[in-house]
């Protein structure tokens, strides 16, 4: 599904990733582990389109060139990326947001798009199972909303848009114990042997809930290993300073 | 108006020794003054304080000749006590002392070669009137990389031999690269009824600081005006604090222009008010370059029939990307005969800056009033109380320690 | 021959000479005494409306242009327009839509306006009774039951001359400023309202679907007047861009509320901005007043100003009554090389006054955007408050955005609070959207909305749709 072949990065001739490498087969669950400043967020930058880095190597998406695709495009052809951090638009309705992309991305499809009444429901429907306050689907997008409902929010329209590939940026910081289980609840739940995710992450916490098939290690730049998800306990235990 | 002006410049041009070119130069602007006369309300800046009419209402006609042959005598008990200081000396407009005791004598340059100002983009009759009458113009040069040891004060002093008489005062700095200077502007008024017309240019060079504080506190029956420009180079600093209190009528007026990348501006004023005064503080920031930065914060507290105005400008040059510009006027108003006035503007031609403005007037809080007089204070107290606290907050964005200390015990206002 | 044949026939020996063809009514060019008289008669006016005309024409010879705004435009020269042109012959207008701009067409299919309303709004001969004018004939029907008049300013100076007589003039008077008196002086239509003690308006009015909506020219003028306990929502304008060949709008509109009376008024402006490159386009030098003349009155001022090349306008409250209420919410938004200077006035004379103003300026391409405003409460006004908050945003460095507020309390009862801000739409919040599938125009549109919202959300509901759409149209283009 997605093949990452020496991908290297630089912003403002600082090099951050170098020669990366990572093939997703559909099904598969991902997790990279690193330390901050590893280029774990740059990485997810980049596979959603961010302006502003210098790159060379190659990203296939489903045999595509990702390079060719605009931010939008990525998201049409199913890249779901759940941010760090969630931005807040003021003034916009959250139900409205989510009608317009879903939307977007149904025509894109070539899917009918869904009227008020059909999206009401579905959201409605999707709400609930994620635990997700309904109040707050008419409140303007993530503005006044806690770290917290931003990420289930951020979950909430990874599972409305039902997209191939899901990166999941640290959705895990800043969660309690409860919001954590409804985010992997939310994975959980998408989790086929056609969709696949990306989890970005620092700690083995998020790794308890949701499985994950492969894990690397990415220390500056580079993964420097990869394994099954024992690798995430080895991590947790020896702390990244003493892996190496 | 004409006729005497015409003849208090005769007695000005006979009495000094200007060259021949030199005195062409000052009828040229003799003229243009004429031309244009004081500014009225006709014209957009004074549109809240018509000077004119000012002049007419508290002065009537005014003499524009003054002698300076002859020096005065200095009063030492004016002196700022328990700060040691530098001193500028003004008395009736004439410089009578320049006393730099404190400093290394070798970083500073002190020049009087006389030199016009008209190169201002925002200049008024007033500076045609100052460039036509101002008899000595200092030039005071900070050497590359020095910083003075102490605070430099300038007494502006008048006595009772002057009435209804024009000043013009004129005083230039350069601040050269890495240099800084503590200016405190102190005005003390013996004399009545005059107009005092002042205008500074100040010139700083990459990481120069300049920080002017204009004390304007005992209450005096005079006009007056004072212009500031300031030219900021690279990473340069300008902190101006104005307490505008004593004069009768009062404008100050600020330009500024952020040339260098990194340079930032700063003003914070404070209006006490009371008995038929009339100030204004007028400020204009030019952001011209990118990452310059502005921050002003103005507070009124006005009496009985006294008004205050306040009209700030940012501008932003479609060059001068990521600039921050803030600034925010306040007002109590306390009497129902007083006035608060105030156009705050933006220009704005870049897209990636932050810049902000906001402006809040009204009564006194009569819930924190109550509060207080709740807690057993009486309605004095509580007022004054609150006034204390509306108004520390502007004291306290003074970044000189020393100086900070002076303004409160000389303001009465205390933490 | 009738009496209007006969005014013509009388005229024509006129030393400048008339033209005498009934096809093509015309006055010459130019202003004078004569040309006013003659609209006057055309229009067959009462005595008192001719010498409110010549009053007005009197005092423009004192009066100079005003020239302190921010947009400058290139001097008119007065005296080489024409002031009064009945409506085209058939013959002169484009026969289909062909004829037109493909691009203005391709607004109408984004805007969704319906095949025969854009013939209509390009006056293209169309045989078809079209849907509007019969629409408009039933609501009069139910309006007259009420007792609402609501007709062209015309039939209200025959028909309701003594309600037109106290009124008009009364909030903008013939003393006003250049472009204002200069309209008092030789308008040629629009619509008068007014609403009977006690009428609650049971419909929006609206000019689009106006009767006479061909004729009211350039020198437009509207008056409405709410009378006690009474309320109307008025909306003037629509979204679809309206070509114009006069170039120069100079309308009028005072609205009147009396005590515990109401008035909405909502505009969208969409003229002809002119071309990308700032060719042609409309100068909308427009004079709006309200008057909250009784006690708890209420006048309320929206708009959405996306058109005209040069837009100046400041609709404004005089809050005479005690208790009463003046509120501006308005959307500005300029592209290419248009021009808007607007605002509002607030001027609290009464007790316990209130205001608000909420301003959206947003400025791309190479365009400049003003928000000028006063607020000015007199000492009388005691307890008055008002809130303003402008907030502008800038697309690209091309353009800018200026905020010129004048604030003067007078009265020590009374809170100015005041609040502005600059800034841009964030590349975060633009890759937020576009993550989620939008592309970079929807994206904008959505933020730039969102940015509005306040002031969408004070349009009557059918209005609001189309003016979030034309927020999104009218920025199209000016995203890199």
């Amino acid at each position: 599904m997605l093949k990452i072949n020496n991908l290297n990065a630089n912003i403002e001739d600082k090099s951050i990733l170098k020669d990366f490498s990572l093939n997703i087969n559909p099904g598969e669950v991902h997790a990279i582990m690193g330390p901050n400043g590893s280029g774990k967020s740059t990485l997810s930058n980049i596979l959603s389109g961010k302006k502003g880095y210098e790159i060379s190597g190659e990203v296939l998406f489903e045999n595509k060139n990702l390079f060719e695709l605009e931010t939008e495009e990525r998201a049409h052809k199913g890249i779901f990326l759940a941010f760090q951090y969630p931005l807040e638009i003021p003034g916009v309705n959250t139900n409205i947001f989510l009608k317009t992309s879903l939307n977007a991305i149904r025509k894109a499809k070539g899917e009918k798009e869904l009227d008020a009444i059909e999206f009401l429901k579905l959201v409605k429907e999707k709400a609930k199972e994620l635990k997700f306050d309904e109040e707050k689907l008419n409140r303007q997008l993530n503005v006044g909303f806690s770290g917290g409902e931003k990420k289930k929010n951020e979950i909430l329209q990874m599972s409305m848009l039902s997209p191939k590939l899901s990166i999941l940026d640290e959705t895990d910081s800043g969660l309690d114990i409860d919001a954590l289980k409804v985010v992997s609840d939310g994975v959980n739940t998408l989790r086929n042997k056609d969709n696949s995710f990306l989890i970005i992450t620092h700690y083995q916490r998020l790794l308890d809930y949701i499985k994950p098939d492969f894990v690397h290690v990415l220390m500056n730049g580079k993964i420097i290993k990869s394994g099954g998800p024992e690798l995430a306990l080895e991590l947790e235990k020896k702390g990244y300073e003493n892996f190496n | 108006m004409t006729e005497k002006i015409k003849t208090d410049f005769e007695k000005t041009v006979k009495t000094s020794a200007f060259s021949e070119k030199d005195v062409a130069l000052k009828e040229k602007y003799l003229n243009r003054f004429i031309e244009n006369g004081f500014p009225s309300r006709k014209l957009e800046n004074w549109k809240f304080s018509d000077l004119n009419q000012i002049i007419k209402k508290n002065i009537g006609e005014l003499s524009f000749y003054n002698n300076d042959s002859l020096p005065n005598k200095v009063d030492t008990s004016i002196f700022v006590e328990g700060l040691e200081h530098n001193k500028i000396i003004f008395i009736n407009g004439r410089v009578e002392k320049i006393d730099f005791t404190y400093e290394d004598q070798d970083k500073i340059k002190i020049n009087d070669d006389f030199k016009f100002m008209d190169e201002f983009k925002n200049s008024n009759s007033l500076l045609s009137l100052n460039n036509a009458f101002a008899n000595k113009c200092y030039k005071i040069t900070l050497k590359k990389g020095y910083s003075m040891k102490k605070p430099l004060v300038i007494y502006h002093t008048t006595n009772e031999k002057i009435k209804s008489r024009n000043l013009n005062l004129r005083l230039e700095f350069e601040l050269e690269q890495n240099s800084s200077l503590r200016l405190i502007d102190l005005f003390k008024d013996e004399a009545e009824n005059n107009f005092v017309n002042i205008f500074y240019n100040f010139d700083l060079k990459e990481d120069a600081i300049l920080k002017n504080y204009k004390i304007d506190k005992v209450i005096n029956q005079n006009i007056r005006y004072s212009y500031n420009n300031i030219e900021q180079g690279k990473n340069s600093v300008s902190e101006t604090f104005i307490l505008s209190s004593g004069s009768n009528f009062s404008k100050n007026e600020i330009n500024c222009n952020l040339k260098g990348e990194y340079s930032s501006a700063f003003i914070n004023g404070i209006f006490s008010l009371n008995n038929e005064q009339h100030h204004e503080v007028r400020t204009i920031i030019n952001h011209l370059i990118e990452n310059t930065k502005s921050f002003q914060l103005i507070k009124s507290v006005l009496g009985k029939n006294s008004k205050s105005v306040y009209q700030g400008k940012i501008f932003v040059d479609s060059k001068a990307q990521k600039t921050d510009g803030y600034q925010l006027s306040k007002a109590i108003l306390l009497d129902e005969t007083s006035e608060f006035n105030a156009k705050p503007e933006l220009e704005i031609y870049a897209d990636d800056v932050k810049c902000s403005h906001g402006s809040a007037s009204g009564s006194l809080d009569e819930n924190s009033i109550f509060y207080l007089m709740s807690r057993g204070l009486n309605y004095q107290q509580s007022k004054e109380l609150l006034i204390n606290g509306y108004l520390l907050d502007v004291v306290e964005k003074i970044t000189d320690s020393e100086i900070k200390n002076l303004i409160k015990s000389m303001v009465g206002i205390s933490e | 021959m009738d009496t209007r044949e006969k005014d013509i026939e009388n005229l024509k020996d006129y030393k400048y000479g008339f033209s005498t063809d009934i096809e093509n009514i015309r006055a010459p060019k130019g202003l004078n005494e004569d040309v006013i008289k003659f609209i006057s008669n055309i229009k067959k006016e009462p005595k008192w409306m001719l010498d409110f005309r010549l009053k007005s024409f009197k005092r423009l010879q004192n009066l100079k242009e005003p020239d302190w705004q921010k947009p400058k435009y290139p001097k008119i020269d007065y005296q080489d327009l024409y002031y009064y042109s009945a409506p085209k012959s058939m013959s002169d207008k484009p026969k289909s839509l062909d004829e037109l701009d493909p691009k203005l067409l391709e607004t109408y299919k984004k805007l969704g306006i319906p095949l025969q309303e854009q013939a209509r709004l390009n006056g293209i001969a169309i045989d078809a009774v079209f849907d509007s004018v019969s629409v408009a004939t039933t609501f009069k029907d139910e309006l007259t039951k009420q007792g609402i008049i609501f007709c062209s300013m015309s039939e209200a100076i025959q028909k309701h001359s003594d309600l037109v007589k106290k009124y008009l003039g009364t909030v903008i008077p013939t003393t006003d400023h250049f472009f204002a008196t200069l309209n008092s002086a030789v308008f040629t239509d629009g619509s008068f309202v007014y609403i009977p003690e006690g009428v609650r308006c049971p419909m929006e009015l609206s000019t689009y679907f106006r009767i006479n909506a061909s004729q009211t020219g350039q020198f437009e003028r509207t008056l409405i007047i709410a009378d006690k306990g009474s309320y109307v929502s008025y909306l003037e304008g629509c979204t679809a861009p309206m070509r114009d060949e006069n170039q120069l709008h100079a309308a009028n509109v005072e609205l009147i509320a009396l005590d515990d009376a109401e008035i909405k008024y909502s505009t969208v402006q969409n003229w002809y901005p002119g071309d990308e490159n700032g060719k042609g386009g409309i100068y909308n030098f427009v004079t709006k007043r309200g008057l909250c003349k009784g006690r708890n009155s209420k006048i309320s001022w929206t708009q959405v100003e996306t058109g005209s090349a040069i837009t100046w306008k400041y609709p404004s409250c005089i809050l005479k009554g005690d208790n009463s209420i003046g509120e501006f919410y308005s959307i500005a938004i300029t592209n290419n090389h248009q021009k808007a200077d607007t605002g509002t006035k607030m001027i609290h004379l009464g007790k316990n006054t209130k205001s608000k103003i909420i301003s959206k300026g947003i400025s791309a391409g190479f365009s400049d955007m003003t928000y000028r405003g006063l607020v000015d409460i007199n000492p009388k006004a005691k307890n008055s408050s008002n809130y303003t908050q402008c907030d502008s945003l800038l697309m690209g460095n091309k353009c800018g955005a200026h905020t010129v507020p004048y604030i003067k309390n007078k009265n020590f009862n009374s809170n100015i609070a005041h609040e502005a801000t600059t800034s841009k739409i964030s590349e975060e919040q633009l890759h937020y959207c576009q993550q989620r599938g939008l592309n970079p125009e929807e994206a904008v549109g959505l933020i730039v909305n969102g940015f509005c919202k306040e002031v969408l959300q004070q349009l009557p509901m059918e209005f609001a749709v189309e003016a979030q759409k034309l927020v999104g149209i009218s920025l199209e283009g000016s995203v890199g």
